[in-house]
Parts: structure tokens; C-alpha cells; sequence
């Protein structure tokens, strides 16, 4: 580096931090993005000076759904064998968070000395990311629709990905979910290492293709896709009866894994993360014990208990990632382990301003299970409108469920707690400003 | 007496919730105990079903989709849906579905897409680096018939409360205007019309979706299709309203719109 590069770096950095510690100590927050932000205007080189001093390289987490659950394993899975990790454990995935991240762990000349850093990164920041930063590997998850108010098509955001990565050298590993068409298109045209997994476990296939489904559609030619069958979504075993795309071949067999957590979404997460961690060099058995001792995300199936009652909270931000956490509060429900679901929507920019995307969602399976469902959330009617419309009775006393509309969070989550008893869990399926509020009022900090 | 709703393309075109607007009917149906059946009109139905349909419901699409679908809608599929339509069936098509049914959509890229020309308006996209028109959309309903039949179901003006987000704008030539905007961009953020009204089909840009918050104009379409089909006058059992009651009072106060909430609206 530069002398000149390192005193501005310096300068930057020392900001970066007062800035941080007027922020914790004022307990505006956590400090996540703020410090990225200003640092980034005293010295616009910064992130791509922090990105260099990473020792053994940058690994970037991205996808629609998954990413802090699958950056938090890999993680663990890294500092397990003693490497140091970089990380954006908040969540923030735009550029600021990112190099908010960087600069949490710099020392006040701006000197990093991480083995590693893991960042997620926001699908639709990835090509800006990739200006900056040549990442070691890119660990690809799924493409769902996601806010499209704020976002383009899933088609064009694929195309982007694309187009960014080709400027990366070829010693660039990529790691790609194969059960995704779009992602195994995008994978099968990079002239990069590019390595696959996926399921091959026909017994998790669903029985129908859920509604919710974008790429249907071969990515190749437009023909429809041939499916075999659907883990999740439009995640499966497919090929296309036209051109002959098809999956491609896994590196790992899944039925061998163990998962994190619940949900077939989390077996994807855990095969994702493992596959890198595999390709990194870390033996099978090392990373088999961290999955079994894995520890929640916040608000990722993350589990509190708070006065005696057991609560599980799963975030819920788009349609297939509220589908599958039906799916999973359903299985629960029927084990007789769960009655009490707690859903909050809202509209703020990190959870779109659009709420449609609640219809795309399979509320009427939730519905069916029965027991009490509370609504609360910026948009509380909106929500309750969705459940009364999933049932089949418009009169409440001919309705296999309860519905309780509060629109006040602090005590739609009195309600839930008291009306769930201590042999159960009370589900809480909040979109992703909810979940932090829900969080704040749970454990009474904030975390962003 | 039955029911039956055509879905246009259900796979591809129903980006935004439109699904929606087929729940409620199918549910405003069942509860009053009308027997309703959904058929899926895709690239596989013959013409002939396509005839067959009661009420007929198309959602927005994204660029690729909508182009299968408009490769698709052609021949005697085309014919059928136009003489349907202009023959009075009732429909509600939403954002990618009102593109469909006027003369052309250009697209940011490519190729003019030449549509069934049913609705004598036209839609373009300004380029890939214009901005969206995206936010929530609130207008009044001014075509006639249909504000006059929708102010005896609810009672008050029908104000229409959903979501927008569109890239191409539409202009319209001779066909009416389903509305005029009171909150967000409408047609094409220029001219204040919303949408546009055409015998019974309502075309509109606004997502939300539209009927579950604005059960009136679903209780219209469902009254309207039976009474085309059965040639009586129907009059439908009220149903109990008030969660959309809720969200549109919600939704109206929290656009500084309070001046909008309805006597309805606060029951």
C-alpha cells in the first residue's frame, strides 16, 4: 500500500470508529452502517483497500434467501478450525454495512489481519461489490422474487450476476445451488471454477409446484421445465424436454448431511455452506460437528425463552420464504408441539412498501392447521384480510381457527405468550423491520 | 346458479399478488353459496373453454412472461377472448394484462409487442433507465356505468385503494378512463386517468391486489357475470366487511388521505 493510501486509509478509519462509538454510546444502534458510509466519503478507495488485506480471501454470500444463516455456519465452521473471520453478523448487506463490517475489525491505521471475511451481499449490490473486491469464492443460493418494488426481475438480476463474475479471474471458484435453473444456467456459462449442491432426496419433493414460483421456464431456451420433482419453490430435479439443460451434478450427496435448524430451506443453507467449507479444505467430520452444534441466526429460526414460554422466531420476508416457514410451523403444529402463531407485517423500505406479495403465499395451509393466529404489523388488516380470505368460512364460529387482530406489537406478543402454554412454542413469522422490533421487545436491545 | 372464472395464464402472469383477486372471488363466492370453479386458461386450453368462462381475471407479468403469453394469445384464442369481451363478459386485468388487450406494449428492449387492440389505448416504456412508477394508488372510480352501479353496492364513492408498480405507461385514446388518481401515477403519471373501462372489463394498474380492499368492485363483477349468464337481475347477499373496512381507513389515514374515509369505512 501507498504511504499516501495509508494515511488517508488511517484518517478514514479513525473517523469510522469515533463515529461508531458515538453511536453505541448515544445506544443509537449498533453501528452497522453509519461508519461505512462516512468512511466511504473520506476515502472512496477504502473498501477495496480493506478487501486487500484479507490473508487467505474474501468469500461472498448471496441469494434471495439464506444468506445469514449460511454466512453464520461458514463462519463457524472456519473459526472452529481457528482462523480469525470477518464478518457482517447484522445482516447489513449493502455497501456501507459491508464495509462497516471491514472496519469493525481494522485497528485504528486500518490494518486488517482476518484469515477470512465472510459477507453477505445484497443480490442486487453484487456487480457494484464486485468493482472493489476480486472474492476468492462466491457462494450462490437461490433467486426468488424478493421486493420487487425496489428490485428488478429475477431473469435480469441472473443476467447481472452474470455479466459481473465474467470480469473476475478464472481462479475464482463459484459455488452454485444446482436445483435452481436460473442459477444452474448462470453456473453452467462461467468460464470459472464452478463447483454444485443440491438435493437428490426425491422423498422431500412436494406435491404440488407452490404458486409462488418464478422459473418454471427453461433459462436456456424458454421451453417449460421438465420437474421430477420440487424441494422447495422452484428448486428440484429438472430438465428441460427442448434443449437438454438439465441440473447439473451435485459435488456433495446430500443424504449424507445433516442439517441446522428446521426446514428443507435450512438444508440448503447447511449443504451450501458445507460444500465451501469442503472445497476450503476442512475435513467432513470438522464441519459435520459444527452443523450439529449450530446455534441460530437472529430471527432465523432463532429460539428464546422468555418467562418459561419456548419461542421460536422465523423471519418471513417474501413469498417463498414464508411458505416454507408454513411448512415448517405446520409440522410442528402436528406434532402437537405448537398452536400460537404470531404474524407481523410491515412496510418499511427494508421490507418492500409492497404487500401483495402476502397473496402469493400459501396462508390457507397455515389456516387449515387451525389453533390461534394473531396479527399485528404496520399493515395488521392487511394480514388479517389475507387469513380470512385463506378459509373456507366467513363466520368466525365456523372457522377452524382463532384470529386475533392487535395492531400494538407489544401486545399481540403478551397476547401470544400468554396464550401459549409451556409444552408449546409460540411461532413468530415476522417480515424483516418486524423482526427486529420483535426482537427489541423480546430481549430489550436493539440490534440494528 | 354457478360460476366460473377464467385465469389467464395463471404461471405467468401473476407476479404481484394478482392471485389474489381470484381468491376473493372464488371465497365471496363460497361463502354466499354459489358454486364457483377456477380454470386455469393457459397455453394449453383450447379455444372452446376459453369460451365457456363466466368472468374472466388476468395479472401482470414480467417482460419475458408476457411475451410467452402474447406469443400465445393469438388465432382463434385471440378471437374468442375479444368477442367475449366485447360482448359484455366481465373481467378485471391488471397491470401486464391491460398492455395485452390494447393495440401494442413497447418494451425498455426489444420489440413492439402488438396486443389484441380490444382497448383503444397504447403502452410504452419509456427506457430501461426511467424510473418505475411504484407506490400505493388511490382513485375514483369515474367510467359509467360502473360508478354509478358501484355507488348502489357500497353506498358511497368508490374509491379504489391498491398498489402500483409499472415501468410502461399507457396512453389512452377513445376508450374511458376507469378513474381519475387521487394518490400515485395512474396511467402514466401525466394525465391523472387510472386505468381504463371497456363494456364490463375493468383494466387498471393497480396491484394490492385490487379486490380483497375493494370488495365492492369484486362483489360487481361477481353480480354482473351471473346476471349476464342467467339474463335476471341478481341481487347478492351481503357479506360482512369489516377487516377491509380496517385496512382501507388504515391505509387512507396513514397517505394523509383521512378526508377519504368513508362512512364505510368506519363501520
Amino acid at each position: 500500500m501507498k504511504i499516501s493510501d495509508r494515511v488517508r486509509l488511517s484518517i478514514a478509519v479513525g473517523i469510522a470508529k469515533i463515529v461508531t462509538n458515538i453511536v453505541r454510546s448515544l445506544k443509537l444502534g449498533a453501528a452497522s452502517v453509519l461508519p461505512g458510509s462516512i468512511s466511504r466519503r473520506l476515502h472512496p478507495r477504502l473498501l477495496s483497500l480493506l478487501f486487500e488485506q484479507i490473508k487467505q480471501g474474501v468469500i461472498l454470500v448471496v441469494g434471495t434467501n439464506g444468506k445469514t444463516t449460511t454466512s453464520l455456519l461458514l463462519k463457524t465452521i472456519l473459526e472452529n478450525q481457528g482462523y480469525k473471520v470477518t464478518h457482517n453478523a447484522s445482516g447489513a448487506n449493502l455497501i456501507n454495512g459491508l464495509t462497516a463490517a471491514l472496519l469493525a475489525d481494522a485497528d485504528i491505521t486500518g490494518k486488517l489481519d482476518s484469515d477470512y471475511a465472510i459477507l453477505e451481499v445484497d443480490e442486487n449490490v453484487l456487480p457494484l461489490v464486485l468493482k472493489d473486491c476480486q472474492p476468492k469464492y462466491i457462494l450462490g443460493l437461490n433467486l426468488f422474487r424478493d421486493q420487487l418494488d425496489r428490485y428488478g426481475e429475477v431473469d435480469t438480476i441472473a443476467q447481472r450476476w452474470g455479466n459481473a463474475i465474467a470480469t473476475l479471474p478464472e481462479s475464482t471458484t463459484i459455488v452454485l445451488n444446482a436445483d435452481d435453473p436460473t442459477l444452474a444456467y448462470l453456473g453452467q456459462n462461467l468460464k470459472q471454477r464452478v463447483i454444485f449442491f443440491g438435493l437428490n432426496e426425491p422423498e422431500l419433493y412436494l406435491e404440488a409446484i407452490p404458486h409462488a414460483v418464478d422459473s418454471i421456464y427453461c433459462p436456456s431456451c424458454g421451453h417449460l421445465l421438465d420437474y421430477q420433482g420440487v424441494y422447495l419453490s422452484h428448486l428440484g430435479d429438472y430438465k428441460c424436454p427442448s434443449c437438454g439443460f438439465a441440473k447439473s451434478e451435485t459435488a456433495i450427496n446430500s443424504q449424507e448431511w445433516s442439517q441446522i435448524l428446521i426446514g428443507v430451506y435450512n438444508k440448503y443453507n447447511t449443504i451450501a455452506a458445507g460444500l465451501l467449507a469442503l472445497e476450503i479444505g476442512i475435513e467432513k467430520e470438522l464441519i459435520f460437528d459444527a452443523i450439529k452444534n449450530f446455534k441460530a441466526a437472529f430471527g432465523r429460526a432463532e429460539e428464546l425463552t422468555i418467562d418459561n414460554k419456548h419461542i421460536r422466531i422465523l423471519l418471513s420476508k417474501n413469498p417463498v420464504g414464508m411458505n416454507e416457514t408454513i411448512r415448517a410451523v405446520k409440522d410442528i403444529q402436528q406434532q402437537g408441539k405448537a398452536s400460537v402463531t404470531l404474524l407481523v407485517l410491515n412496510d418499511r423500505i427494508p421490507d418492500g412498501t409492497d404487500v401483495s406479495w402476502i397473496w402469493d403465499t400459501d396462508t390457507e395451509q397455515l389456516v387449515q392447521q387451525g389453533g390461534t393466529l394473531i396479527v399485528s404489523g404496520d399493515r395488521t388488516y392487511d394480514m388479517a384480510l389475507r387469513l380470512q380470505y385463506s378459509g373456507e368460512e366467513l363466520e368466525e364460529s365456523a372457522r377452524p381457527f382463532q384470529l386475533i387482530i392487535e395492531e400494538d406489537l407489544s401486545s399481540a406478543i403478551n397476547k401470544a405468550l400468554s396464550l401459549t402454554s409451556v409444552e408449546e412454542t409460540l411461532h413468530i413469522l415476522p417480515t424483516y423491520s418486524a423482526m427486529l422490533e420483535v426482537r427489541e421487545i423480546l430481549v430489550g436491545r436493539k440490534i440494528l | 346458479m354457478e360460476l366460473s372464472i377464467g385465469w389467464l395464464y395463471p404461471n405467468l402472469m401473476s407476479t404481484y399478488g394478482d392471485r389474489g383477486n381470484v381468491i376473493c372471488l372464488q371465497r365471496r363466492c363460497e361463502w354466499r353459496d354459489i358454486p364457483v370453479v377456477v380454470i386455469p386458461l393457459d397455453r394449453t386450453t383450447e379455444a372452446e373453454k376459453i369460451a365457456l368462462v363466466d368472468l374472466i381475471v388476468g395479472g401482470g407479468a414480467q417482460d419475458r412472461q408476457q411475451e410467452i403469453v402474447m406469443r400465445d394469445l393469438q388465432g382463434a384464442k385471440a378471437e374468442t377472448l375479444r368477442e367475449k369481451l366485447q360482448q359484455g363478459t366481465p373481467g378485471v386485468f391488471t397491470c401486464g394484462s391491460p398492455q395485452l388487450l390494447g393495440h401494442y406494449y413497447e418494451p425498455a428492449l426489444g420489440q413492439r409487442i402488438e396486443g389484441l387492440g380490444l382497448l383503444d389505448l397504447v403502452s410504452k416504456h419509456p427506457g430501461i433507465n426511467a424510473a418505475r412508477c411504484i407506490g400505493n394508488l388511490v382513485f375514483e372510480i369515474t367510467a359509467e356505468p360502473l360508478a354509478t352501479e358501484l355507488k348502489a353496492l357500497w353506498g358511497d364513492t368508490p374509491i379504489a385503494i391498491g398498489f402500483e408498480n409499472h415501468g410502461g405507461r399507457t396512453y389512452l385514446d377513445t376508450v374511458q378512463p376507469l378513474g381519475k388518481v387521487i394518490q400515485g401515477y395512474g396511467n402514466n403519471g401525466e394525465d391523472g386517468t387510472e386505468g381504463a373501462f371497456f363494456h364490463n372489463a375493468i383494466a387498471t394498474y393497480s396491484h394490492g391486489p385490487l379486490l380483497p380492499k375493494n370488495p365492492f368492485i369484486a362483489d360487481w363483477l361477481i353480480k354482473t357475470a351471473l346476471q349476464n349468464k342467467y339474463q335476471t337481475s341478481i341481487q347478492l347477499s351481503k357479506l360482512e366487511n369489516s377487516l377491509a373496512y380496517a385496512a382501507r381507513k388504515a391505509m387512507l389515514q396513514n397517505l394523509g388521505l383521512r378526508n377519504l374515509v368513508t362512512t364505510r369505512d368506519e363501520q
